[in-house]
């Protein structure tokens, strides 16, 4: 504990800071006049015990713990490294699966499916919207057959797979659900996630099919069934990672996501679902920028606030209830076209946070994504990248490592408040959708958005290789490319399989799914006797689309 | 082009990527700059685009994508607005774009490609050249050359020089705090040299002098008819600032520094008598 009282402290610093510290700035002049994270927040030079409010107890507990600053588990990675989990998926089902079994091959411990922008929002490949984008940012995946291809000697009871899907997560998930099915693979042995965050795509992603209320709905009846059924299965991962890619702060990130996480629980109590039994599985998800000490500070902020949220406002009685697990991803716009090996860097740096912070399992980015998508060869630097920080850097073998810090103390607590006081307006204008539909949380993002990229330009913010350290020849990288010819080969693959399957029962089986979307029903049981007769997503989506309606984007700017 | 006409620019995110930060930064910096920027929102068809680009009456249509379609989508409304008989509205992309592309993209009629990291004076620049468009002349806001300013360590030496050594009288001497220079004046004809000497080692001149490993011209000065206007003209044209606003200098003036790197390494400076 402190011996010396806090008025001495304050007096010796106040001496310090009048005639040391300002007296040598003056003979040797700062880099710059004020220092700025990339969030905007200014650092002071020094922290000391006068920034931290400290009752330990309180505010930082133990690991596995209320209030959780230091970590969801009591020994952390000492216990088992976080899952790394490589976000992968491109082309068609055959050359994903390709990719997965070698990333399994190279000790990769969950898969991350990413999917095609058709799929993400509903569309067959055959669609005339998805001309172009056929397999371009994932895989394609239009009926059963597709999804059967993709997992093809992966036996879904020794992976986890978490899925990048959200409007039609029902949907996705109801086709897992299938395969394991006939793998011998019992619903409740399934362990994975799926994103199914709609309210970020609102906000920032863009990959939104229906209207709030529906889309609410669906992702309600989706906690209710897994509940019940599929018990290991993370029914959501509610995303900040978007939200800060689209340029918001970091405090903006916490924020708005623990808001659209408020806005779940809401949902799921009013539809009458118990909150200790749905809370445990939530899961979130989310970025780790540049800046190592304020994100490390962020990851703590966020698990204090959601704890305290839990317990306050919601009252759960379990611990797992108030446990903010999260996925994290290294920040994709962080990385540059330019000079792209410097990205190797960035990204070790980012992985680094991210595991201070404490997350649960991570994808670092590859080199070559502000160019295309990633190569066999970048994604393995990406995984070894990882592998490197978990097994030689000493980084995971303490817990918290960086509590106490009076900086990281500081930054927390600012972070946790300016958090609680979006959710506050928020909860002011009427909960998230209404947020949304005003504006307000884009707009907020837009601004912080400009503003960092206007401190690049004004070159306040140095990016090596871009407004600094520049290099005239650049060396050409090798490229992944996707061969236009699978937009071809996935139309005809799914017209076989619509002449294959039995047409009378797959009409049937959307008729009775129409019908429940008009009542009230749980969808997900008719989504899966759906998706086993081989209806396509496509016509799944429609089905929904003519009861639910579209949502249509408020332009912001 | 008028010169008086706002340039009118359609931003848009053709396809079904939903990523729009890079759009709507772009879209907000160019309407910073004083264009007509309207800008369509995520998952627009080529058609669409192009019919909005005839309704909104646009120079030039800026597009944008990130999900790797841009092979596909970008030529489609090349395509689209030239059916319409608008193909004389220049069409420019960016996003995630791998260098290989960019010569079939601009053989399909995409005027240009930006890849991230570019900075918007490129593009500004860019679209003025593509519209040709006859900015107000900077000489039309220049009356004269005002000075040139020769930074010298000690100010005794430089009056020394200039009044005994060459024979010019020396107008005056002056400190401008902000600057953190003191200054001597002589008039040359129409014009003046300027003499700085630095007051503190973090002056800008002094600084300068360490670069420069010695005494020597530190930058042309031009007196302008509306400096506000002239800085304006400047950054439309891509040049980049140094001071967005201009401040008190040396006679009261209003002055503003143009940024080196945009002027061929000669610190140019703008001022105007008040």
């Amino acid at each position: 504990m402190l011996k010396m009282s806090k008025n001495e402290l304050k007096n010796q610093y106040q001496h310090w800071f009048e005639k040391v510290y300002k007296k040598s700035i003056d003979k040797f002049p700062e880099r710059c006049k004020t220092f700025k994270t990339p969030s905007g927040a200014e650092v002071n030079p020094i922290y000391t015990p006068l920034d931290n409010d400290f009752d330990y107890l309180e505010k930082l507990g133990l690991p596995g713990e209320y209030p959780f600053t230091r970590g969801v588990q009591p020994n952390m990675y000492r216990g088992r490294f976080w899952t790394m989990r490589q976000y992968a998926g491109f082309g068609n089902a055959e050359e994903s699966n390709k990719r997965y079994k070698y990333l399994l091959a190279q000790g990769q411990t969950g898969l991350s499916i990413a999917f095609d922008l058709p799929t993400q929002i509903g569309y067959d490949s055959d669609h005339s919207l998805a001309s172009g984008e056929v397999g371009k940012v994932g895989v394609a995946i239009d009926t059963l057959a597709d999804m059967e291809t993709l997992f093809a000697g992966i036996p879904l009871n020794k992976v986890s797979t978490s899925m990048t899907i959200n409007a039609p997560a029902s949907v996705l998930l109801a086709m897992y659900i299938a395969v394991g099915e006939k793998q011998g693979v019992a619903r409740k042995d399934l362990e994975g996630t799926i994103q199914n965050d709609i309210l970020k795509e609102y906000i920032a992603r863009g990959t939104y099919i229906f209207p709030p209320k529906p889309s609410l709905r669906l992702i309600t009846d989706i906690f209710d069934f897994c509940t019940r059924e599929v018990p290991k299965w993370n029914t959501i991962s509610i995303s900040g990672y978007h939200i800060r890619e689209a340029g918001s702060t970091a405090a903006q990130e916490v924020g708005f996501t623990l808001a659209d996480a408020i806005c779940y629980v809401e949902a799921a109590l009013k539809k009458g679902l118990k909150l200790d039994e749905f809370a445990a599985r939530l899961s979130f998800f989310f970025n780790a920028h540049n800046d190592i000490l304020e994100e490390v500070a962020k990851f703590r902020a966020a698990r204090r606030l959601w704890a305290k949220i839990m317990r306050d406002r919601f009252g759960a009685k379990e611990k797992k209830s108030m446990m903010l697990r999260f996925h994290t991803q290294t920040a994709g716009s962080t990385l540059t076209a330019q000079q792209p090996d410097n990205n190797i860097m960035r990204v070790a740096y980012q992985a680094l946070a991210s595991v201070l912070g404490g997350t649960q399992s991570l994808h670092t980015n590859s080199r070559d994504e502000a160019l295309a998508l990633p190569t066999e060869h970048s994604v393995t630097i990406a995984l070894r990248t990882q592998q490197i920080l978990a097994y030689e850097s000493g980084a995971a073998d303490q817990v918290d490592p960086l509590a106490g810090s009076y900086y990281i103390e500081a930054a927390t607590d600012r972070i946790e408040k300016e958090a609680m006081e979006y959710i506050e307006k928020i909860d002011q204008m009427g909960g998230m959708t209404a947020a949304i539909e005003a504006g307000y949380v884009q707009k907020n993002i837009q601004e912080a958005s400009y503003n960092y990229m206007q401190s690049i330009e004004k070159n306040e913010r140095v990016i090596v290789g871009v407004n600094k350290f520049e290099a005239k020849e650049e060396t050409p990288i090798p490229l992944l490319r996707v061969d236009p010819i699978i937009e071809k080969n996935q139309t005809e693959k799914l017209n076989k399989v619509k002449a294959s399957r039995n047409n009378d029962k797959v009409k049937a089986s959307l008729k009775v799914l129409q019908n429940a979307a008009s009542g009230s029903d749980n969808l997900m049981p008719h989504i899966i006797d759906c998706v086993k007769e081989y209806a396509s997503l496509g016509e799944i989506c429609d089905t929904l689309r003519g009861v639910f309606g579209e949502y249509k984007e408020n332009v912001v700017i | 082009m008028l010169k008086d006409k706002k340039i009118r620019v359609l931003i848009a995110k053709p396809g079904l990527d939903g990523h729009d930060r890079g759009a709507k930064y772009v879209a907000k910096a160019l309407a910073d700059h004083g264009m007509e920027v309207i800008y369509t929102g995520i998952r627009q068809t080529p058609e669409s685009i192009a019919n909005t680009a005839l309704q909104e009456d646009v120079d030039i249509v800026g597009l944008s994508c990130l999900s790797g379609a841009h092979n596909s989508l970008f030529p489609k409304v090349v395509e689209e607005l030239k059916n319409k008989k608008a193909g004389d509205i220049v069409v420019f992309g960016g996003g995630v774009i791998p260098k290989d592309d960019i010569p079939f993209l601009k053989k399909a009629g995409i005027s240009e490609v930006f890849t991230p990291g570019t900075p918007i004076r490129t593009i500004t620049s860019f679209i003025y050249k593509a519209l040709n468009i006859e900015t107000a002349p900077a000489e039309q806001f220049i009356k004269k050359l005002d000075h040139i300013g020769v930074a010298v360590t000690s100010l005794d030496e430089g009056i020394k020089l200039y009044a005994e050594g060459m024979g010019l009288a020396l107008g005056g001497v002056e400190e401008v705090p902000e600057q953190k220079v003191k200054v001597a004046f002589f008039k040359v004809g129409d014009t003046n040299i300027e003499l700085l000497e630095p007051t503190s080692p973090d002056s800008p001149v002094a600084k300068f002098m360490e670069k420069n490993q010695g005494p020597g011209i530190h930058h042309v000065a031009y007196e302008v008819t509306n400096i506000e206007k002239a800085l304006e003209a400047a950054k439309a044209r891509g040049m980049r600032l140094i001071d967005e606003k201009p401040r008190t200098g040396a006679h009261g003036k209003k002055i503003a520094f143009l940024h080196p790197a945009s002027t061929m390494k000669v610190l140019t400076e703008y001022c105007q008598s008040c």
